[in-house]
């Protein structure tokens, strides 16, 4: 049986119902700017209904719960996006490092000194005897070493940066899994006692696409509220509140850190995000960029100092090698011959100009000079060596770039539809703050309604 | 359908990517270049380092040309003056060929012969840039020699050998004639048709067949000459080509280079002019929103 008691706390509910949901308003309203955040509803659910004589009468409004508008699938796509940009861009900013030491564009890379060596040959060839020809030969030789060493050393010096790159980059994904992990159990436990876990989910959403920043993730969400991340390879990240931080290690081959998980070495196996970048450049491209140019080193040096030996110089004397003869540490391989580069003669007369032995004679310079002509390296001449080492950097660049701007593009439209989904609207809290706040103007009148007849009821009994 | 309330980052990223554009301008036009990175467009990169050894080249090409051309024409004038005093000597065995001269007449010719054997050793020893001209390789030996116990009364020094220069890619070119080639063959020779006829004149022998000798010594000589004039047309030549392959290696690097800077401007106007629309539609869009209406009391 119904009582005018039971009508007041039937609206009194309703009342603390709007409130609740006037809140969530008032939460999403202030969170209009916050990055990350989903926007939140107030799921309202009617009160379980009471048997009043022989029919069921409704007991009012409670605020269930309040939910996060979310949309894990997308966040998952936006998360891929995002590591395949993060490695693009730091694959970019660290090839950009690289390709200004080849700054062609200005004329002021390599071609410059080569083509001054020869032609210091060639100009020589005009008058083999002169002084300060032999003098500008050896400058030229000089400058030539010298670009090819700081060209080298620079490329390691990048390298080693990246290298720094990546270490510090794991310590920023062991301190985001840690974190995942953290949340994970918060999350369980807010859930388990019947709580919104939305602002940790938030949370924890800005954790991963972080974490997706730096490496490529792979988000499998449970039933639990909790979410287990691996790299796209397996590599285990975080299983429920556990993370599996990532350690590095040295590499005695190339000195470089090798990144592990659980004792597995997964560099080449990351992915996406910064790490994929940094290490792609440091593994890959430089590596790359470097061996061409010691190649190059290599080739000039024995050929130059082959035709030198063939010759004579300007007291009779067969040639002098005109570079340090480079030797390798590991047969076969040219590694360190651009850094260590370095002219051999000292003494301009040693020059071996003449073919015959004859100090006027210019056979053997224009041989030299020559050079320029044949093939040095790889059955390609040292121009065309060279001008093939400039295409690939460039390419390099020019790819990343381009995928850049497409997966920059495709991200700009996930995000957009994830705002579209999540995104706090003002007009739609302006609703909803005026719905509510009827509703709950309603409900107390209800209140003030009841209380009159309470009244109305008590007036019965009090002699006016 | 829901939209994404928010509009600013729509805008901002329009307003990135503008700003991208108006970069790429600013920087043409700054440096004059269209490229600046290799990444702007390594083939043409790649290509213009290809293009540049070989306009590096021709400019080493040219001035071998120039320094060339130098010694090459000082040879010249130096083998002209030979001729001249041949032909004076040949008019000198013409005239000691009168046999109304006296003995003391023949003497006095007989010294101007020596007076031309030794002017055409100082000749023969011309140097250029501090190397001698006619001592074939052996640049810095004197090739001539006064010698009183050689027949021809001089001794050559320097060799038989010559250098040869690069004037274009693959094109060598003979850059001297050594003396002993210059000034003498299996038949002929210089100075010794000279010391031969100033014997001639002093002992009254054969004047005549001296002087044959020595007229054949100059057509040799003369003949030889012709090589250092087609040598200077050939550095002409040579030099046409390599200058036309210039401007043409120069425009081509040039077109790959350079800014085209009235496209370099529009662009920057064009980036400029949507900045502005994007930043009035981003002042314009929502400005107000239901919160505007709500009633205050």
């Amino acid at each position: 049986m119904s009582s005018l008691f039971g009508t007041m706390s039937v609206a009194l509910q309703a009342m603390l119902a709007q409130q609740s949901a006037l809140e969530v308003v008032a939460n999403n309203v202030a969170n209009v700017n916050t990055p990350g955040y989903s926007r939140e509803v107030a799921v309202m659910e009617e009160s379980p209904p009471i048997l009043s004589g022989n029919t069921l009468v409704g007991t009012g409004v409670t605020m269930s719960s309040v939910q996060s508008v979310r949309d894990n699938i997308l966040n998952l796509r936006i998360d891929q996006e995002t590591s395949q940009q993060s490695s693009l861009n730091s694959y970019v900013d660290s090839m950009n490092q690289v390709q200004a030491l080849f700054n062609e564009t200005q004329g002021t890379g390599l071609q410059t000194y080569l083509s001054n060596f020869f032609n210091s040959f060639q100009s020589l060839a005009t008058n083999p005897t002169n002084s300060s020809l032999r003098q500008s030969v050896i400058t030229a030789g000089q400058d030539l070493a010298g670009a090819f060493s700081q060209t080298s050393n620079n490329l390691a010096t990048i390298q080693q940066g990246l290298d720094q790159s990546v270490v510090q980059t794991v310590q920023q994904v062991n301190q985001l899994t840690a974190q995942v992990a953290n949340l994970n159990q918060q999350i369980q436990e807010v859930s388990n006692s019947g709580d919104n876990p939305g602002s940790l989910e938030d949370q924890r959403d800005q954790d991963l696409t972080n974490l997706s920043n730096l490496i490529d993730t792979a988000v499998v969400y449970s039933n639990n509220g909790t979410v287990s991340v691996t790299t796209t390879n397996g590599a285990l990240l975080v299983s429920g509140n556990q993370s599996d931080a990532l350690t590095t290690q040295v590499n005695s081959s190339t000195g470089m850190h090798d990144v592990f998980a659980q004792g597995t070495d997964i560099t080449s196996s990351i992915a996406g995000g910064e790490l994929q970048g940094y290490i792609s450049a440091r593994d890959d491209s430089i590596p790359s960029t470097q061996s061409s140019l010691d190649n190059l080193a290599a080739g000039l040096i024995s050929a130059v100092n082959t035709q030198q030996n063939a010759g004579y110089d300007l007291n009779g004397s067969s040639g002098a090698d005109f570079f340090t003869p480079f030797t390798p540490s590991t047969p076969g391989s040219n590694a360190g011959a651009a850094a260590s580069m370095t002219v051999a003669l000292t003494n301009p007369d040693q020059i071996a100009a003449s073919s015959d032995g004859a100090p006027g004679d210019n056979g053997n310079a224009t041989a030299l000079a020559n050079l320029q002509n044949q093939s040095l390296v790889s059955g390609q001449t040292a121009g065309d060596y060279y001008s093939n080492l400039i295409d690939q950097v460039g390419n390099d660049v020019s790819n990343a770039t381009s995928e850049q701007t497409a997966v920059g593009l495709v991200l700009q439209q996930l995000t957009n539809q994830q705002g579209s989904v999540s995104g706090v609207s003002l007009d739609e809290e302006a609703t909803n703050l005026v719905m509510y706040q009827q509703a709950y103007e309603a409900a107390a009148r209800v209140i003030s309604t009841v209380d009159e007849l309470n009244g109305a009821t008590l007036d019965m009994f009090t002699p006016s | 359908m829901r939209v994404n309330p928010d509009v600013y980052s729509v805008i901002l990223s329009g307003l990135q990517t503008n700003t991208q554009q108006e970069d790429q301008a600013l920087q043409e036009i700054a440096t004059g270049q269209k490229l600046n990175s290799l990444s702007d467009d390594p083939a043409a990169v790649a290509s213009l380092v290809v293009q540049r050894m070989q306009s590096s080249s021709d400019t080493q090409y040219l001035q071998n040309i120039t320094s060339l051309t130098g010694s090459l024409n000082v040879a010249d004038s130096a083998i002209s003056s030979v001729v001249e005093a041949l032909t004076t000597a040949q008019s000198v065995g013409v005239e000691g060929a009168d046999s109304t001269l006296n003995a003391s007449n023949r003497h006095a010719l007989a010294q101007q012969i020596q007076g031309i054997q030794q002017e055409i050793m100082g000749l023969a020893n011309t140097s250029y840039n501090g190397e001698y001209l006619f001592s074939g390789t052996a640049t810095t030996t004197q090739p001539y020699v006064a010698d009183s116990s050689s027949a021809s009364g001089v001794t050559y020094n320097g060799n038989d050998s010559t250098n040869s220069v690069e004037i274009s890619e693959g094109q060598a070119m003979p850059i001297n004639l050594p003396g002993s080639q210059l000034f003498s063959n299996a038949t002929t020779n210089v100075f010794q048709s000279l010391q031969d006829l100033s014997n001639a004149l002093n002992t009254n022998g054969d004047i005549s067949g001296a002087t044959t000798e020595v007229q054949n010594a100059l057509n040799y000589v003369s003949a030889q000459q012709t090589f250092y004039g087609n040598s200077v047309a050939r550095l002409n030549n040579a030099q046409t080509f390599l200058t036309q392959e210039q401007t043409q290696l120069t425009e081509t690097q040039s077109n790959t280079l350079d800014a085209n800077m009235a496209t370099a401007v529009t662009n920057l106007s064009q980036a400029q002019t949507t900045q502005q629309a994007l930043v009035e539609a981003g002042a314009q869009v929502s400005q107000v929103n239901l919160f505007d209406y709500l009633p205050t009391t």
